[in-house]
C-alpha cells in the first residue's frame, strides 16, 4: 500500500494505482475525457492535469502512478483556467449537428463531454465550430453511426476496439490538426473487419460514435436492467424505454459497466438485435386452424388460420391434448421445452408433462448439443456444467484449448475476453477445429482435424502426455478411478495412426501436448462442434479424461467449459427439461426422487424414462406419438430438417407457443402468442451456472402472454375438462401470481437451487449454483476438493475401445 | 571585403557617458586607424553591460577581455598591446567583483577562446567517412579499447559524469547521470538509442557527424552499451538523410568485420550490436518517447511521462537515448580524460557546441566553438556580420521550438545556465539570424504553421492550440484581429506550455510568447493601426491617416 495526500486528504492505495483512481476512491472528482477504467491510460485530453508537489509542470492524473508521500492538488485557479482552455479548444473542432432531419430534435446530448463543458460554464452552442467540417454519418455500417465532427480524438474507440474486442478496426491517421480516427486504412468499418460489437460506441464520450438505429430517436424515459436473450454468456444490459400508450417501447440497448460478466461490453446481437421486439410480424393474437372451430377432420395441409380469443384457443388446445391422452395414453404426447425461455417456464413445462399429462416425454430444444454434455460430464465428473467461471478462465488460465467452438461468433463476449487474455496475459491458446474459426487468429497453435476424429485426436494427445510423463499422477491417484483400464486402452494407440486418422501432423500433436503440459492450468473450452454429434458423448468424456489426466480440475484457470448455445440451455436442463430427470438432474428412475416429487406434486408420476426429441419425432412417424406441445422453439432449425418436416406434417395435433411465426408454425394447429424477454420477468442460468434476473421492461405486445401464464391457464383448463380437482400437495397447485413464486417452488425441490430467490437476485446478489442455502453466495469453482460423492471417472466408450483394438 | 578578426565594444550607458565614453570611443577609432587596423577591427557600442563602478567598460572580442574603467589615455596601450600585439593588458582589466555577473564571467573566460575548437567535428571533412582504416588512423576506437580493456563500466560512467557533459539534444540533461540511472535500474535487456532524427528546422549538426564521421557514433554507442550493460543499440536516422543512413550502415559492417562491433569486441566478453533504422519524415519522432514508439513499430506519438525511458524505454526496458552530438563527445572524453574536457567551455557547461548559423548573415554554416561564446561573436566573427550591413533584429536559437533573443541579448554567453537565466534556450544549436526587414508576425506565422502541421495530435492543447494560434496569427497579418486576440493567444500558449504532453507542445508557443514579450508593440501596430511596419504582411485596407509612412 502506498500513502499519499490528495487535496489534504491522506489515503492509502495499492501500488500501481493512478492518481485518478486514487482520487476516485476518495470521492474526489477529477475531470477526464480520454480515460476509461477498462482501457489503458492515454493522457491525451489533458483535462485531468493536476499539480503534484515537486513537479515543474502539472501532470495528468490518468497516467501518473502514485508514489509514497506524493502530495497532489486537483484544483487551483490555474488548473481551472487550463481545463477551460482545453475544453474551449476542443469545441473549436467540434460540431453537433443536432440530427433534426426527421423532426424529432434531440435535446443537448448528455454525454461526458457535454457534462464537463457545462461544468466549466462554457456555452457549447456558441463555442463550437460554426458548421460541419466533415461528413456527418460517414460510415455505411448498419449499426454504428459515425460523425467525426464530434470527435475529440480521445482515442477511446481505438483502444476499446483493440483492447476490449481485440479487433483493431479503429486507428489514428494523418497528423497534427488533421489527425482523425479512421477505420483500417481509411476504409469503411466493415471493410476494416468490424464485428459491429459497438464497444467503440459504448466508450465514446461525445456521441461521435452512436447507435445508428437510435441516434435520431428521442431520449428514453427510463432504463431497465435485464439479461441478453441470445447466447449462453448471459450478458447484462440496459433496455432504454420510452413510455407510450402501448406500454413502452425499446429505443435502444446500452451496456452497463456494473454488469457482472460483460461490464461495458456487448456483442452485435445483444446491442443491436432488439428490433424483433417491436417487429410488425409479432404474433399478437392466438390462432387456431379453421377445421378445429368447425369440428371437422383435419385437412391435409391443416387449412387456414383463424384469429381467436384466448379462451377459445386455450380450450381447443386443452381439448386436443386431452383427446390424444384419453385415446392413446399419456405417452402419446410429447413436450419440447426451450433454452430460450425462463427457468420458471421450463420448470412449469416439466411439471406440466409429469404431473398433469403423466408422461416423461419432455425434452429441450438443444438435445443434440446439450444432452451429450449432460450425460458425458455427469458420468465422468458428476456435474453437468462448466466447472469454472468464464472470468476465472480469462483471469487465471495459462493455456486454453478451444475445440470445435466458433467462440467469437457464438459466444462473442467470451470470445472477446479470450482475445483479451491472449493480448494482456500472453495466454497460450490452442485451437482445434475442422474448419477455420476466427479465434484461430489469436492461437499460438491451430490444429485442423478431420471432422469426426475429435476423440481420436484427444486420445492421441493423452497418449503423448502419458508417454512423456506429463500427467498429474498425484491428482490421478488421489481423485480418480478407472485410470489403469484407461491407460491400458491408450497404450494400444499409435501416434502415427492417430495422425493418419485425424489428419494432424505428428509434430503438431507433440507441440500441442507440450504446450498444454508446460502451461498449466489449462482450460478446455468446447462448443457445438464437439457435442452436437452422434458420438458427442464420447468427445465430452475424452475432454473430461484429458483434464483429469492433467490435473486441471478443481483449480482456478482450469476446468471444463462446455459453452451453451442458448441463453438458458443450462437452465432448461437444470429445470427438468429432460426425459430422464426431474429438476436438478434427479432421475425419474430413482425411486427416492420420484417419491419426493409425487409428494410435492400430489400425483402418481411415471417411472419410465421418456422419449428424447429425436425419439419423439420418430415416434410420430411410427404413429405412437399423437400430439406435440412445443414451447418457444423452432425444431426445424435444430433437428434434422427433412425428416422432421415429414413427421410434423403427420402429427395429429401440434400446439405451438411462439413470439414470431417460424418455419414450423405451418405444421401447428394452435398458435399461442408468447412474449419476448423484454416483456417477461424471471431468471436465466448462463453457461457458467450464474442465475440472473430478467426484468420486464415493457407491456406484452398485443394479446401476447408470458409462457408461464399460458401454461398455467392451459393446465387449469385440462383439470376442469377432466373434472378433477387440482391435486393435494405442497407444490401441486397452479395458481401462480408471479415467476418469483415459481422460483420459490423450484428452490424447494431442486437441491442446488436451494438458496435462490428473486428477492436475493433483486438485491444484487450474484448467484452461481450450487447455492445451498439463503446464506450461501454460490460456488463458482466446482470440484475444488472433491468430485460430488465419488472420484472422477476415466470413461472410455465402446468406440474408443474399438478404435484402439482395430 | 573586410574580414573582422576582432571587435571592440564600448559601454555607453548613462554612467559611462558621464565618464567620457564618447571620447573613449572616438579615441579607439583614431588609434585603430593609426595602427592601420580599421579593416580588421570593428568598434561598436554596447548599452546593456550593466551599471557598475568601472565605467566606461571596453570589451574586446573574441578574447572577451573586459577593461575598465578605461580613460582616453589608456586607449593607446590597449590598441597597441592587445589589438596590435595580441597581449591582454592585465593592469587595465576590470575588477571582477565590480562587474555585473554576465560581464564578470566573460572576464574569466579571457584568452581561452581559440577560434573554433573542434571536438565533435574533429575528423569531419578530414577522414574518409567510409574507411575504418582512416578512422583508426585518426585515434579511432582508442577510447573503446581503453574502456573495454582498462575500465569497468562504472569507471566509464564516472568519467563521463566527471566531464560534465550535458545532452546536446536541447534539454541539456547531464549524460553521465542518465547513464548511471539506466545502469542502476533493474531490468534486462537494456538498450542504447542514438537519436539521429535531426529534424529541427535549420539544424544540421548531427548530419555533419553522421556523414563525416560515422564511426565515432558506432564507437560511442558501443561505449554507452558497455557502460550500462546493454547488448543492442538502435540508431534512428532521419529519413531525409539517406547518405547518413548508408554511411552508418557501412560503418556498422566494417566495424563488425574488424571485430570492433558484434560479439567479443576487442576479444573481450562484451557483445554489442547496432541496428540502424530510418525515420519516415515525422518531426515528432525526434522526441525520445515518440522515437521509441516508432522504433517499436507503432505510431510515433510521445508517451506519458513518467515513466521516463531510463526506466521504461524501448520494449518497456531501461533505455539510454542520446543525441548524435552528445555521443560524439564520448570518445574524446575517454581518450583524453574528463579533466581535459572540462578545460573547454564554461565551468558549468563544459565542452564545445556545434552551432548552425543561417539567416541574414554573410556566412551561413556550422561552427564548433566552446560553450559560452556570445551571439555577437557568432554573428560578427563566424557569420561574417549581417548581410548588406542591415541591423540585427533578433535571433531564434534552437530551431523552431527555440526562444527569441532580441538584439539586446546578444552579449549573453551561450551556455546552458547563462541562457536559462536570460530566458533563452540553447536548444539544438540552430541560430536563425534575422535582420530589421523581418516582420515578427510573419515569422510567427511560419513557425506556428510548422507546429500545426508537425504536431502528432495526441494532446488537445497542442493539436488545437497550434491550429488556433496559427489562425489568429494569420488574422493579425491580415489586419482582421483585435487586441483581445492577444490575450487569447497568451491564454492558449499558457495552457500549451503547462499541460501539453511533450516538449513539442510545451515549446511550440515559446517563440510566440517571446514575440509578445519583446515585440508586442510591433504586433499591436498590426492590429490597431492595421499596418505592417516592415511591409511584409498582406494587410488589406487603407493606411491610417495619423501615421503617415515615411
Amino acid at each position: 500500500m502506498i500513502s499519499l495526500t490528495i487535496n489534504g486528504q491522506t489515503m492509502e492505495v495499492p501500488e500501481n494505482t493512478t492518481v485518478l483512481r486514487a482520487a476516485e476512491q476518495a470521492g474526489i472528482v477529477i475531470p477526464t475525457l480520454c480515460n476509461h477504467k477498462d482501457l489503458t491510460p492515454y493522457g491525451g485530453c489533458r483535462l485531468c492535469s493536476v499539480d503534484i508537489q515537486g513537479m515543474r509542470l502539472p501532470a495528468t492524473a490518468c497516467t501518473m502512478l502514485v508514489s509514497p508521500g506524493m502530495v497532489v492538488h486537483t484544483e487551483s485557479a490555474a488548473l481551472t483556467r487550463y481545463r477551460r482552455t482545453v475544453l474551449e479548444l476542443l469545441l473549436v473542432r467540434f460540431y453537433d449537428a443536432g440530427y433534426t432531419q426527421d423532426g424529432t430534435a434531440k435535446p443537448e446530448l448528455d454525454t461526458q463531454f457535454a457534462h464537463w463543458v457545462r461544468y466549466y460554464n462554457i456555452d457549447m452552442k456558441s463555442a463550437m465550430a460554426r458548421g460541419p467540417f466533415r461528413q456527418i454519418d460517414s460510415d455505411p455500417n448498419p449499426f454504428i453511426w459515425v460523425d467525426k465532427n464530434k470527435c475529440i480524438m480521445c482515442t477511446r474507440c481505438v483502444r476499446a476496439c483493440a483492447e476490449v474486442q481485440g479487433r483493431f478496426v479503429w486507428t489514428q491517421a494523418y497528423r497534427g490538426y488533421d489527425l482523425r480516427i479512421v477505420a483500417g486504412a481509411d476504409t469503411t468499418m466493415l471493410q476494416a473487419r468490424c464485428e459491429s460489437c459497438g464497444a467503440c460506441v459504448a466508450h465514446c464520450p461525445t456521441g461521435a460514435l452512436d447507435n445508428k438505429m437510435s441516434v435520431k430517436l428521442e431520449l428514453p424515459d427510463r432504463t431497465v436492467t435485464t439479461i441478453c436473450p441470445y447466447c449462453g454468456v448471459g450478458c447484462q444490459l440496459y433496455l432504454n424505454i420510452k413510455d407510450d400508450a402501448s406500454g413502452g417501447r425499446v429505443l435502444s440497448v446500452s451496456s452497463n459497466s456494473k454488469a457482472p460478466i460483460n461490464g461495458d461490453h456487448l456483442c452485435v446481437k445483444g446491442r443491436y438485435g432488439y428490433d424483433f421486439i417491436h417487429s410488425p410480424n409479432r404474433l399478437k393474437q392466438p390462432r387456431v386452424r379453421k377445421y378445429l372451430l368447425e369440428g371437422s377432420t383435419r385437412p391435409e395441409k391443416r387449412g387456414p388460420w383463424v384469429e381467436v380469443d384466448w379462451n377459445t384457443a386455450l380450450d381447443i388446445a386443452a381439448r386436443g391434448l386431452c383427446a390424444a391422452r384419453d385415446q392413446y395414453g399419456p405417452d402419446s404426447i410429447g413436450l419440447l421445452t426451450s433454452g430460450k425461455v425462463l427457468n420458471e417456464e421450463n420448470y412449469l413445462m416439466n411439471k406440466f408433462a409429469r404431473q398433469v399429462l403423466g408422461t416423461n416425454n419432455i425434452d429441450c430444444c438443444d438435445r443434440l448439443n446439450r444432452t451429450s454434455i449432460v450425460d458425458g460430464l455427469t458420468a465422468s465428473l458428476g456435474v453437468a456444467a462448466m466447472s469454472n467461471s468464464m472470468q476465472d478462465i480469462v483471469d487465471n488460465a495459462r493455456s486454453m484449448l478451444i475445440i470445435g467452438s466458433n467462440v467469437t461468433e457464438n459466444h462473442p463476449v467470451f470470445g472477446a475476453k479470450i482475445r483479451q487474455a491472449v493480448l494482456r496475459r500472453g495466454v497460450k491458446l490452442i485451437t482445434a477445429s475442422p474448419m477455420f474459426f476466427n479465434i484461430e487468429e489469436y492461437a499460438a497453435l491451430a490444429i485442423r482435424y478431420k471432422r469426426g476424429s475429435e476423440a481420436m485426436l484427444l486420445n492421441g494427445l493423452m497418449c503423448i502426455i502419458l508417454e512423456k510423463g506429463w500427467e498429474d499422477s498425484k491428482f490421478v491417484q488421489e481423485r480418480t478411478q478407472g485410470f489403469e483400464e484407461f491407460k491400458a486402452v491408450l497404450d494400444k494407440y499409435s501416434i502415427g495412426e492417430v495422425s493418419r486418422t485425424t489428419g494432424v501432423p505428428v509434430k503438431t500433436l507433440n507441440l500441442a501436448a507440450e504446450m498444454m503440459a508446460m502451461n498449466r492450468p489449462m482450460a478446455a473450452i468446447w462448443g457445438e462442434d464437439i457435442s452436437q454429434y452422434t458420438d458427442g458423448i464420447q468427445n465430452v468424456k475424452a475432454l473430461a479424461n484429458l483434464q483429469m489426466l492433467m490435473g486441471n480440475l478443481g483449480m482456478p484457470g482450469g476446468g471444463v467449459a462446455p459453452l451453451q448455445s442458448q441463453n438458458n440451455s443450462q437452465g432448461a436442463c437444470d429445470m427438468g427439461g429432460l426425459p430422464t430427470a426431474y429438476p436438478g438432474y434427479q432421475l425419474v428412475t430413482d425411486e427416492q426422487a420420484r417419491q419426493k416429487f409425487q409428494a410435492a406434486w400430489g400425483m402418481e408420476l411415471p417411472a419410465k424414462v421418456g422419449l428424447s426429441a429425436p425419439e419423439m419425432i420418430s415416434a410420430v412417424d411410427r404413429d405412437s406419438m399423437k400430439a406435440l406441445f412445443i414451447l418457444g422453439e423452432n425444431s426445424m432449425a435444430d433437428e434434422a430438417g427433412h425428416s422432421i418436416r415429414q413427421s410434423l406434417k403427420k402429427c395429429d395435433f401440434v400446439v405451438l407457443e411462439e413470439v414470431l411465426s417460424s418455419e414450423i408454425s405451418r405444421y401447428a394447429d394452435v398458435l399461442l402468442p408468447s412474449v419476448s424477454f423484454a416483456e417477461n420477468s424471471g431468471t436465466y442460468t448462463n453457461t457458467d451456472r450464474r442465475i440472473q434476473l430478467v426484468r420486464q421492461a415493457i407491456q406484452p405486445q398485443g394479446e401476447a402472454r408470458p409462457d408461464w401464464k399460458i401454461i398455467s391457464e392451459l393446465v387449469r383448463r385440462i383439470f376442469s375438462r377432466d373434472k378433477r380437482n387440482i391435486p393435494e400437495g405442497k407444490y401441486a397447485g397452479w395458481e401462480y401470481e408471479s415467476t418469483a413464486q415459481i422460483m420459490d417452488e423450484i428452490a424447494a425441490l431442486t437441491p442446488f437451487y436451494t438458496g435462490i430467490s428473486h428477492a436475493r437476485l433483486e438485491k444484487g446478489d450474484s448467484l452461481i449454483w450450487p447455492v445451498k442455502s439463503f446464506a450461501d453466495s454460490g460456488t463458482s469453482l466446482l470440484y475444488g476438493e472433491q468430485f460430488p460423492g465419488r472420484k472422477g471417472r476415466f470413461m472410455l466408450d465402446a468406440e474408443s475401445l474399438a478404435q484402439a483394438n482395430s | 571585403m573586410k574580414v573582422i578578426r576582432s571587435m571592440v565594444l564600448v559601454s555607453v550607458d548613462e554612467t559611462s557617458l558621464e565618464h567620457g565614453a564618447q571620447d573613449v570611443f572616438r579615441a579607439f577609432l583614431d588609434e585603430i586607424d593609426k595602427f592601420g587596423l580599421s579593416d580588421q577591427i570593428a568598434v561598436t557600442t554596447i548599452r546593456d553591460a550593466g551599471i557598475h563602478g568601472d565605467t566606461p567598460l571596453v570589451i574586446v572580442y573574441p578574447d572577451a577581455a573586459v577593461y575598465g574603467p578605461v580613460r582616453v589615455e589608456d586607449v593607446h596601450t590597449i590598441v597597441e598591446e592587445h589589438l596590435y600585439k595580441g597581449n591582454i593588458v592585465p593592469s587595465l582589466l576590470a575588477m571582477m567583483h565590480e562587474l555585473v555577473p554576465e560581464i564578470s564571467w566573460m572576464r574569466r573566460r579571457q584568452g581561452t577562446l581559440p577560434v573554433q575548437k573542434r571536438i565533435v567535428l574533429e575528423r569531419a571533412g578530414i577522414v574518409n567517412p567510409e574507411s575504418i582504416e582512416d578512422y583508426i588512423l585518426y585515434d579511432g576506437f582508442q577510447a573503446l579499447g581503453k574502456a573495454l580493456t582498462q575500465m569497468t563500466s562504472s569507471d566509464v560512467i564516472a568519467e563521463v559524469e566527471k566531464s560534465g557533459l550535458q545532452g546536446r539534444g536541447g534539454a541539456g540533461f547531464p549524460t553521465g547521470r542518465k547513464w548511471s540511472f539506466v545502469a542502476s535500474t533493474p531490468g534486462n535487456p537494456k538498450y542504447v538509442i542514438c537519436n539521429a532524427d535531426e529534424s529541427e528546422p535549420g539544424t544540421f549538426k548531427d548530419r555533419l557527424v553522421l556523414e563525416g564521421d560515422p564511426f565515432s557514433i558506432i564507437e560511442a554507442m558501443t561505449i554507452a552499451g558497455y557502460a550500462i550493460n546493454a547488448h543492442d543499440g538502435y540508431i534512428y536516422i532521419r529519413g531525409e538523410y539517406p547518405l547518413a543512413y548508408r554511411r552508418i550502415e557501412n560503418a556498422i559492417c566494417q566495424a563488425e568485420a574488424h571485430g570492433l562491433l558484434g560479439d567479443h569486441i576487442f576479444g573481450t566478453d562484451f557483445n554489442f550490436h547496432i541496428h540502424p533504422h530510418a525515420g519516415a519524415g515525422a518531426y515528432i519522432c525526434g522526441e525520445e518517447t515518440a522515437l521509441i514508439e516508432s522504433l517499436e513499430g507503432k505510431r510515433g506519438m510521445p508517451r506519458a511521462r513518467p515513466p521516463y525511458p531510463t526506466t521504461y524505454g524501448l520494449f518497456g526496458k531501461p533505455t539510454v537515448v542520446n543525441n548524435v552530438e552528445t555521443l560524439a563527445n564520448i570518445p574524446p572524453i575517454l581518450r583524453n580524460g574528463a579533466v581535459w574536457y572540462r578545460e573547454v567551455g564554461s565551468p558549468k557547461s563544459t565542452g564545445t557546441k556545434v552551432y548552425t548559423i543561417f539567416g541574414d548573415v554573410n556566412f551561413t554554416g556550422a561552427i564548433e566553438v566552446p560553450m559560452g561564446i556570445t551571439l555577437r561573436e557568432v554573428i560578427d566573427i563566424y557569420g561574417g556580420g549581417m548581410k548588406n550591413d542591415k541591423k540585427l533584429k533578433l535571433v531564434q536559437t534552437g530551431g523552431s521550438s527555440g526562444t527569441i533573443a532580441p538584439a539586446s541579448l546578444q552579449d549573453v554567453p551561450m551556455d546552458f545556465d547563462s541562457f536559462r537565466n536570460a530566458g533563452v534556450s540553447l536548444g539544438s544549436g540552430a541560430l536563425l539570424v534575422c535582420n530589421e526587414d523581418t516582420c515578427v508576425v510573419d515569422l510567427a506565422k511560419v513557425i506556428l504553421r510548422f507546429f500545426r502541421n508537425e504536431c502528432c495530435g495526441k494532446c488537445t492543447p497542442c493539436r488545437i492550440g497550434t491550429l488556433r494560434l496559427y489562425e489568429i496569427m494569420c488574422q493579425i497579418s491580415e489586419g482582421k484581429a483585435s487586441l483581445l486576440d492577444l490575450d487569447l493567444m497568451q491564454q492558449i500558449s499558457e495552457a500549451m506550455s503547462e499541460v501539453s504532453n511533450c516538449g513539442l507542445g510545451q515549446t511550440a508557443s515559446t517563440a510566440l510568447l517571446d514575440f509578445l514579450k519583446y515585440f508586442r508593440e510591433e504586433i499591436e501596430i498590426h492590429i490597431v493601426d492595421r499596418v505592417c511596419p516592415v511591409g511584409v504582411c498582406p494587410i488589406s485596407g487603407r493606411l491610417p491617416e495619423l501615421h503617415p509612412v515615411s
